[in-house]
C-alpha cells in the first residue's frame, strides 16, 4: 500500500514529524514499511517557466527556438522540437545538469546539458509528460493552463515544479499483508486517520466524507437519459449504485490530478478513468465508469453469471465464466467481472459523450474465488477482497460525481440508483457488524495488555480514530460504536488490539507468567530419537535431512509403486511429486554425490515420517496415518570396503538400536509379500536373498539388507552397500542387562563345529546355548562367535567357531570341570545338527 | 590392438561388469572414432563399418549382460549370522566420523530450554487437513489470509472434499495441543507447549528460501495472561539461548489466529548494534525473528476453552534461521542437501 505524505497532509491538521521518526512510528504502531521514496529528489530541478518568444529554427523545420523566462531575470534560450510549443505558454523546464525524471533511479540516468542543436545553443529542455514520468504522452510538451491547477495555486516563472504540483513528496510503501483485515487502510484517508491516531491527535474525516450530496436525488424530465439499473444478485452484491452523466468531455486529466496519481503510484489514462482511480485510492472503494452509449438496452445491472458465459475484459482477454462469478451486465450480456475488471465492450474512449458511474459492494469471498479461478488480480480486487463496507458507497458516489462534473464537465442525467439488499443501515447480517454497538470494560483491555489505562484514556484513543466512544461512568466501562468502515471489529479482542496499538505496544510491561512447579511432561518419542542419534553418532554415522517429497523417478528407481503415495497437485518444483513411502530411497539418492565428492566410506541415516495412501490415523480418521522411521545406508567404494558382505555391517547398525530378542528377523524370501502391501513397498529396494525383514504380529516393521542389482545401478551405488529401515515404534528404550560379578576367574574355551552349509548360524548358536543350559547347573556361560570358515575347495560345509566363557560363583573352574560341558555341546551338535566338532 | 581383439576385450569387460552400459563409454571407442579420418580415403569406409560392427557387438553384449544380471543367481546370505563366511566381524565407522544434523541439535537445545521453562515439547504433522491448518485457526473458508500461505496440496482429498496439505506452519498443531492439555486449566495450571518441527511452503528455492524448513511454535494459556508476558517469555528464552542480555521489541502485525498480532525482533546478539556491516542484522541492530500474538478467542473457542476466563499467547519462528545466524551458514539449501562436506563440520 503506497502512501503519499502530501496526500496525508491534506487530511490532517498537525505537523508530521521528520520522515525517519514517522516511519519508525508507522512500523511500531501500524505496519511494516517496505520502502520510502523521496520524490522531491527526482523532480528537484524541474521548473515552471513561461515561454516568452518562440521562433522557427533557421536550419530545422521541426525545431523551435524559444526564449524562456525561468525567473532569473534573464531569458534562457531553449530549442524545442514539440509541435505544440508557442509563445506565451507555461511549460516545465529541465535545466542543464539536471537528470530527466523518467530516467531517475534507473541504470542509465540521462543528464541534460547545454549544447547546440543544428547550430543553435539549447539550455536543457522543455519537458513532455513521458519525460517527467507522469503520463505516456510524447506528442508534445506539457502546457500548463488554469484548469491544471488546484484552486488557490498561482503559476510563477522559476517556481519549483515539484512544489507547485505536490511532487515535493515522500511516498511510503506499507506491507499489504498487514492490512489483510483492514479494508479502510487501502485508501489514503484511512491511513491518514491511523497516523493521526498513533500520534494522539483527533482525526476528523473531510466534510465530503461525512455528508452525502447527490445533486438531484430523483429527477424525471426530458433531459434525462433512459437508464434501467437492477441487482439480481443481492446475496453476493449487497449494494449496487449507478448514475448516468451526460455530455462529459473525455480528455487528459488536469496536471494536478495527474501528479496526484503519480504520487499514489498510478498512471494517468484519461480524465474519467483517472477520477475513478483517484477516488478509489483516496477511499479504498473501487469505482467504475461505463460508456453509456455502449450499454445495450440502456441497462446496467448485476447478476450471477451463467455457466459458460463469456466476457471480454479491459485486458482484451476473454474469460469463460461460471455460475459462481458475479457479473455486471447490460441488456444483452456481460460488461464486466464484478469487483475485478470492467469489460472492453463498454470502455470509456476519447469519443465517449455520456457515461454511467458505478459504485458497488461485492461479497469478498465470491470475488476472491473468481479472481483465483481466472488468475486475475487487480487493484480493485485487492480492496474488495478485504471486505469493504457497503455504507461507504453513497459517500463515494457523491464525491465521484462531484469530481467528474467538476473536471470532465457534463451533468447528472439519471437518478442515483441504489439497489441494496438491506433497508436498515444497521442491518447486522448484511453489514457483518456482529458486535456493534458494544460496551467493553477497561479491565478486560488492561488484563490482556498488562496495562492500567482508565476509561477516559481508552475512550480518547478510540475517539481519535473516529470511533464513538464514551465512558459509562461506572464499572470502568466504555460504550463504543465502531465506525462503519471498520468491518474488522467483530469482538472485544479487536478493541484490545486497537487500544494497545494506538497506545503503543512498546509500553507493555514485561512480566513473566507465574508457573506451578509441576514438571513439564517428557516427550518420549523425542527422547528415543535423541538416543538413536547419540547411538549412531558414536557408530560413525551422519544424520541427514532430506525432503519429505520425492520425484516419481526416485520411487521407481527404488522399485516402489507411486500409486500408493500421496501426490502433490500444485508443487512449483518438478522434483516434488509424491510424499515418500519410505525414507531409504531418499538416502540412496544421496550416496553417489558423496562418493563423487571424495568420501570413501560412510553411513547416512535419517529419522523421518512416511505416508501410505489410504492408511488413516487411528485417532483422527480424517487425516492420514504418519509413521516415523529411522533408515540408514552404509556404503563404501572398493578401496574402503570391509571384508565380507555389507549386509552384516548394516545389520550391526540395526542391532545397535534394537534387541532382536522380541522381534523375529526373517528371511525376506520366506515372507509372503502379498500379505502385507505396505511391507512390500518398504522392502522393494532390497535384494530378497540378501535381506531380512523384521516381523511383528505378522507384519513387516522393518527391513535390513543389500539392494537389488537394478536399484544399485539406478542410484549408482557401490557394490558394498546395505541399509535398513525400521519403524520407530519397534525401538524401545534399551536398558542394559546386568549380570552380577563372580569373585572367581572365568575360563574360556573355543569350540569349532563343522556343519552343512545350509544349517543357519542361528540354529548352531541356538543348539550350543541349549546344550549349555542343559548341562551347567550353577554356571554362568557366555557364547561369542569367533569365525565362520569355509574351505575354498568345499563349499558344502562350513565351520563355526564359538568362544565359550564359563564363570562359577563359588569356585575357580578347572579344565576338568569344563571338558564334560564342551563334550556335551559337541554331542548335542552332532546329534541334532550333524555338526562335527573339529 | 586390432579391432577384433578390441571387440573381444570389450565384450569380455561387459561380461564382468555390474554396470555394462558403462563400457559403451569406454575411451577405446573415442580413440577408434578419432582414427577414422586418419585412414587412407579408400580404406575409410570399410574401417568405419568395422568400427560400427564392433560397437553393435558390444551393445549386444551389454544387453545380454543386463539380462544376465537381472536373472543372475544372487548368492544368498545367512541372515542370522553376525558376520560373513571367512570374514572378520564387521566394524562400525569411527566415532569421530559421526555427526548429528545441526538443525536437529538446535531443536534439541530449544526444546531443553523450554523444558526448563515448563513447556512440554510436542510433534507436528507432515500432512494435515485444512480444518487444522486453517479453520481452527480462524481462517474461514475462502479467506484472503489463506493466500499468504503458499501451501502444498495433494490431489487426494479429505472427508470434506478438500485437498490435504503439507502444513505451512506448526500452528496446525494448536487446536490439538489446546485440547490435549485443556484439563491443565481446570487444575489451575497453564497449557505450555512448544512444537519444533518441519513445515512446508510451495516456494522456489534460493539461498534464503527453502520449501521445507523448521519452525518452533509456542503456546501458553492460563488465567490472566497478557501480551507483556508474551514478550517477556520470548526475551527470557532468547537470553538463555544466546547467553546474554538482549533488548526485544514488537511491531503490530496481522495473523488471523492472534489478536493482537506482533512481529517480534531482538537486538542483534552478534554485533549488539555496533557493526554497520554486520552480516546477521545488516547493520540495523535488530533481527526480525518471529511472529506472535495473543491467541484469538475463536482459536480458544475451537478447543472449547472459554476466552473470557483464559487468555494465552502463541508464537512461531524459524529454526533454520537461528542456526544459520549462529554458524554463519550462507545457504539454507545446505541443510537438506545431505552433503557430507557440510554435515561433517558440526
Amino acid at each position: 500500500m503506497k502512501v503519499s505524505l502530501n496526500t496525508i497532509k491534506q487530511f490532517i491538521d498537525f505537523e508530521l514529524p521528520p520522515v525517519d521518526e514517522l516511519v519508525k512510528r508507522i512500523n511500531e504502531q501500524l505496519g511494516g514499511v517496505e520502502e520510502v521514496v523521496d520524490l522531491s529528489e527526482k523532480y528537484k530541478d524541474a521548473k515552471i517557466v513561461r515561454v516568452v518568444e518562440c521562433e522557427k529554427h533557421p536550419d530545422a523545420d521541426r525545431l523551435s527556438v524559444c526564449k524562456v523566462d525561468v525567473g532569473s531575470g534573464e531569458l534562457v534560450q531553449v530549442v524545442c522540437g514539440a509541435p505544440n510549443v508557442h509563445a506565451d505558454m507555461w511549460a516545465i523546464w529541465l535545466p542543464p545538469e539536471s537528470t530527466v525524471p523518467s530516467s531517475y533511479g534507473t541504470n542509465e540516468p540521462f543528464v541534460l546539458g547545454a549544447r547546440e542543436l543544428r547550430g543553435v545553443m539549447s539550455n536543457g529542455m522543455l519537458a513532455a509528460g513521458d519525460e517527467l514520468g507522469i503520463n505516456g504522452d510524447h506528442d508534445g510538451i506539457i502546457e500548463i493552463t488554469e484548469k491544471d491547477l488546484l484552486l488557490g495555486i498561482k503559476l510563477k516563472a522559476g517556481a519549483s515544479f515539484a512544489e507547485t504540483f505536490g511532487l515535493d513528496d515522500t511516498t511510503i510503501d506499507i506491507e499489504n499483508k498487514m492490512f489483510t483485515h483492514r479494508p479502510d487502510l487501502f485508501g489514503q484517508l484511512g491511513v491518514a486517520r491511523e497516523i493521526a491516531g498513533i500520534f494522539g491527535h483527533q482525526f476528523t474525516s473531510p466534510e465530503w466524507y461525512r455528508k452525502v450530496e447527490y445533486g438531484i436525488e430523483n429527477a424525471e424530465n426530458s433531459d434525462m437519459l433512459p437508464l434501467e439499473v437492477f441487482n439480481d444478485a443481492s446475496e453476493k452484491a449487497p449494494r449496487f449504485m449507478a448514475v448516468a452523466i451526460k455530455d462529459v468531455t473525455v480528455g487528459p486529466s488536469p496536471l494536478w490530478l495527474q501528479c496526484e496519481l503519480v504520487r499514489l503510484g498510478g498512471k494517468s489514462i484519461n480524465n474519467i478513468v483517472d477520477i475513478t482511480n483517484y477516488v478509489m485510492l483516496l477511499t479504498s472503494q473501487p469505482t467504475h465508469a461505463y460508456d453509456y452509449d455502449k450499454l445495450r438496452g440502456h441497462k446496467l445491472g448485476v447478476r450471477m453469471a451463467h455457466d459458460g458465459e463469456k466476457a471480454t475484459l479491459l485486458n482484451d482477454k476473454t474469460y469463460e465464466l461460471t455460475s459462481d462469478d458475479i457479473v455486471i451486465v447490460d441488456a444483452e450480456g456481460p460488461v464486466g467481472l464484478a469487483g475485478i475488471m470492467g469489460g472492453s465492450n463498454s470502455e470509456v474512449s476519447p469519443e465517449t459523450k455520456n457515461i454511467v458511474l458505478e459504485v458497488a459492494n461485492f461479497d469478498m469471498y465470491a470475488v476472491r474465488k473468481s479472481s483465483m479461478r481466472h488468475g486475475l488480480f487487480t487493484d480493485a480486487l485487492t480492496r474488495f477482497n478485504k471486505g469493504q463496507s457497503p455504507l461507504q458507497n453513497p459517500i463515494v458516489m457523491s464525491q465521484l460525481q462531484n469530481f467528474i462534473t467538476g473536471i470532465a464537465g457534463g451533468e447528472q442525467a439519471s437518478e442515483v440508483f441504489d439497489k441494496k439488499a438491506f433497508d436498515d443501515e444497521k442491518d447486522e447480517d448484511v453489514l457483518g457488524a456482529k458486535w456493534l454497538p458494544g460496551t467493553i470494560s477497561a479491565d478486560f483491555i488492561n488484563q490482556r495488555l498488562g496495562l492500567s489505562l482508565n476509561d477516559s484514556e481508552i475512550a480518547q484513543l478510540l475517539e481519535n480514530v473516529e470511533f464513538h466512544a464514551h465512558e459509562m461512568g461506572e464499572m470502568n466501562e466504555i460504550c463504543f460504536t465502531a465506525p462503519f468502515w471498520r468491518t474488522d471489529i467483530e469482538q472485544p479482542e479487536d478493541i484490545v488490539e486497537e487500544v494497545g496499538r494506538l497506545y503503543g505496544f512498546d509500553k507493555l510491561p514485561l512480566e513473566l507468567p507465574q508457573r506451578s512447579v509441576t514438571p513439564a511432561p517428557q516427550n518420549t518419542s523425542r527422547i528415543l530419537k535423541r538416543q538413536i542419534r547419540d547411538n549412531l553418532k558414536h557408530a560413525g554415522a551422519n544424520e541427514v535431512l532430506t525432503y519429505s517429497f520425492v520425484h516419481e523417478n526416485v520411487l521407481k528407481k527404488a522399485g516402489q509403486d507411486p500409486t500408493h503415495a500421496y501426490r502433490l497437485g500444485n508443487a512449483l518444483s518438478p522434483d516434488l511429486q509424491y510424499y515418500r513411502l519410505s525414507l531409504l530411497p531418499s538416502l540412496l539418492d544421496k550416496v553417489h554425490m558423496n562418493i563423487k565428492a571424495g568420501h570413501d566410506m560412510f553411513a547416512l541415516y535419517e529419522i523421518g515420517k512416511t505416508h501410505f495412501k489410504g492408511e488413516m490415523d487411528a485417532v483422527e480418521p480424517n487425516v492420514p496415518n504418519e509413521d516415523t522411521h529411522v533408515a540408514l545406508v552404509v556404503t563404501a567404494n572398493e578401496k574402503a570396503a570391509q571384508p565380507g558382505a555389507a549386509f552384516y555391517l548394516a545389520k550391526k547398525y540395526l542391532h545397535g538400536l534394537i534387541g532382536f530378542a522380541t522381534i523375529e528377523l526373517k528371511k525376506m524370501t520366506e515372507f509372503d509379500m502379498a500379505s502385507d502391501v505396505w511391507g512390500a513397498q518398504l522392502s522393494a529396494p532390497y535384494e530378497p536373498k540378501r535381506s531380512a525383514v523384521l516381523v511383528h504380529d505378522g507384519k513387516i516393521w522393518g527391513v535390513v539388507g543389500e539392494f537389488r542389482t537394478g536399484v544399485r545401478q539406478g542410484f549408482k551405488l557401490p557394490a558394498y552397500s546395505a541399509g535398513f529401515e525400521v519403524h520407530l515404534d519397534l525401538l524401545a528404550q534399551n536398558f542394559a542387562q546386568y549380570t552380577p560379578l563372580s569373585r572367581f576367574p572365568s575360563n574360556s574355551q573355543d569350540i569349532s563345529l563343522r556343519s552343512n552349509n545350509k544349517v543357519s548360524y542361528r540354529d548352531i548358536y541356538g543348539v550350543t546355548i541349549a546344550a549349555l543350559e542343559e548341562a551347567g547347573a550353577d554356571l554362568q556361560t557366555k557364547v561369542e562367535p569367533i569365525s565362520i570358515y569355509q574351505s575354498s575347495t568345499d563349499s558344502s560345509t562350513k565351520t563355526t567357531t564359538f568362544r565359550i566363557t564359563f564363570t562359577h560363583y563359588d569356585k575357580t573352574l578347572t579344565d576338568d570341570d569344563i571338558k564334560p560341558l564342551m563334550d556335551h555341546v559337541a554331542g548335542v551338535a552332532l546329534s541334532r545338527l550333524s555338526a562335527e566338532r573339529t | 590392438m586390432n579391432i577384433d581383439e578390441l571387440t573381444s576385450a570389450l565384450t569380455e569387460r561387459v561380461a564382468q561388469s555390474d554396470n555394462p552400459a558403462e563400457v559403451l563409454r569406454a575411451p577405446e571407442f573415442r580413440e577408434l572414432y578419432a582414427q577414422i579420418p586418419q585412414q587412407e580415403p579408400e580404406e575409410r569406409a570399410s574401417f568405419g563399418q568395422r568400427v560400427n560392427a564392433m560397437k553393435q557387438a558390444v551393445e549386444a553384449a551389454v544387453e545380454a549382460r543386463k539380462a544376465e544380471l537381472s536373472s543372475v543367481d544372487v548368492c544368498p546370505l545367512d541372515i542370522t549370522a553376525p558376520m560373513d563366511v571367512n570374514a572378520s566381524a564387521p566394524k562400525f565407522l569411527s566415532a569421530e566420523q559421526g555427526t548429528i544434523h545441526p538443525l536437529m541439535a538446535e531443536m534439541q537445545t530449544l526444546s531443553e530450554i523450554f523444558g526448563r521453562m515448563g513447556f512440554v515439547t510436542e510433534d507436528s504433522r507432515e500432512i494435515d487437513d485444512q480444518y487444522h491448518m486453517f479453520e481452527t485457526l480462524n481462517f474461514p473458508k475462502g479467506h484472503p489470509a489463506r493466500d499468504d500461505y503458499d501451501t502444498f496440496m495433494t490431489v487426494e482429498t479429505d472427508a470434506d472434499g478438500d485437498p490435504l496439505i503439507a502444513p505451512a506452519h506448526t500452528s496446525t498443531m494448536q487446536n490439538r495441543i489446546l485440547k490435549k492439555y485443556r484439563e491443565n486449566l481446570e487444575r489451575g495450571e497453564a497449557i505450555a507447549a512448544v512444537v519444533p518441527d518441519r513445515v512446508f511452503r510451495n516456494e522456489d528455492l534460493d539461498a534464503r528460501h527453502e520449501h521445507t524448513f523448521y519452525q518452533f511454535e509456542g503456546i501458553y494459556v492460563a488465567k490472566g495472561v497478557h501480551a507483556g508476558m508474551l514478550i517477556a517469555t520470548l526475551q527470557k528464552f532468547l537470553e538463555e539461548y544466546y547467553g546474554k542480555k538482549l533488548d526485544v521489541r514488537v511491531n503490530p502485525f496481522y495473523f488471523p489466529f492472534t489478536e493482537p498480532s506482533f512481529e517480534f525482533s531482538l537486538s542483534c546478539p552478534f554485533c549488539e548494534g555496533t557493526d554497520k556491516d554486520c552480516k546477521v542484522c545488516g547493520g540495523e541492530g535488530w533481527i526480525e525473528l518471529l511472529g506472535c500474538g495473543m491467541i484469538h478467542p475463536n482459536v480458544l473457542k475451537a478447543a472449547d476453552i472459554d476466552p473470557n476466563i483464559y487468555t494465552g499467547f502463541a508464537w512461531g519462528g524459524g529454526i533454520d534461521r537461528l542456526v544459520m545466524m549462529k554458524y554463519g551458514i550462507e545457504d539454507v539449501r545446505h541443510f537438506q542437501s545431505a552433503k557430507l562436506d557440510f554435515l561433517e563440520q558440526f
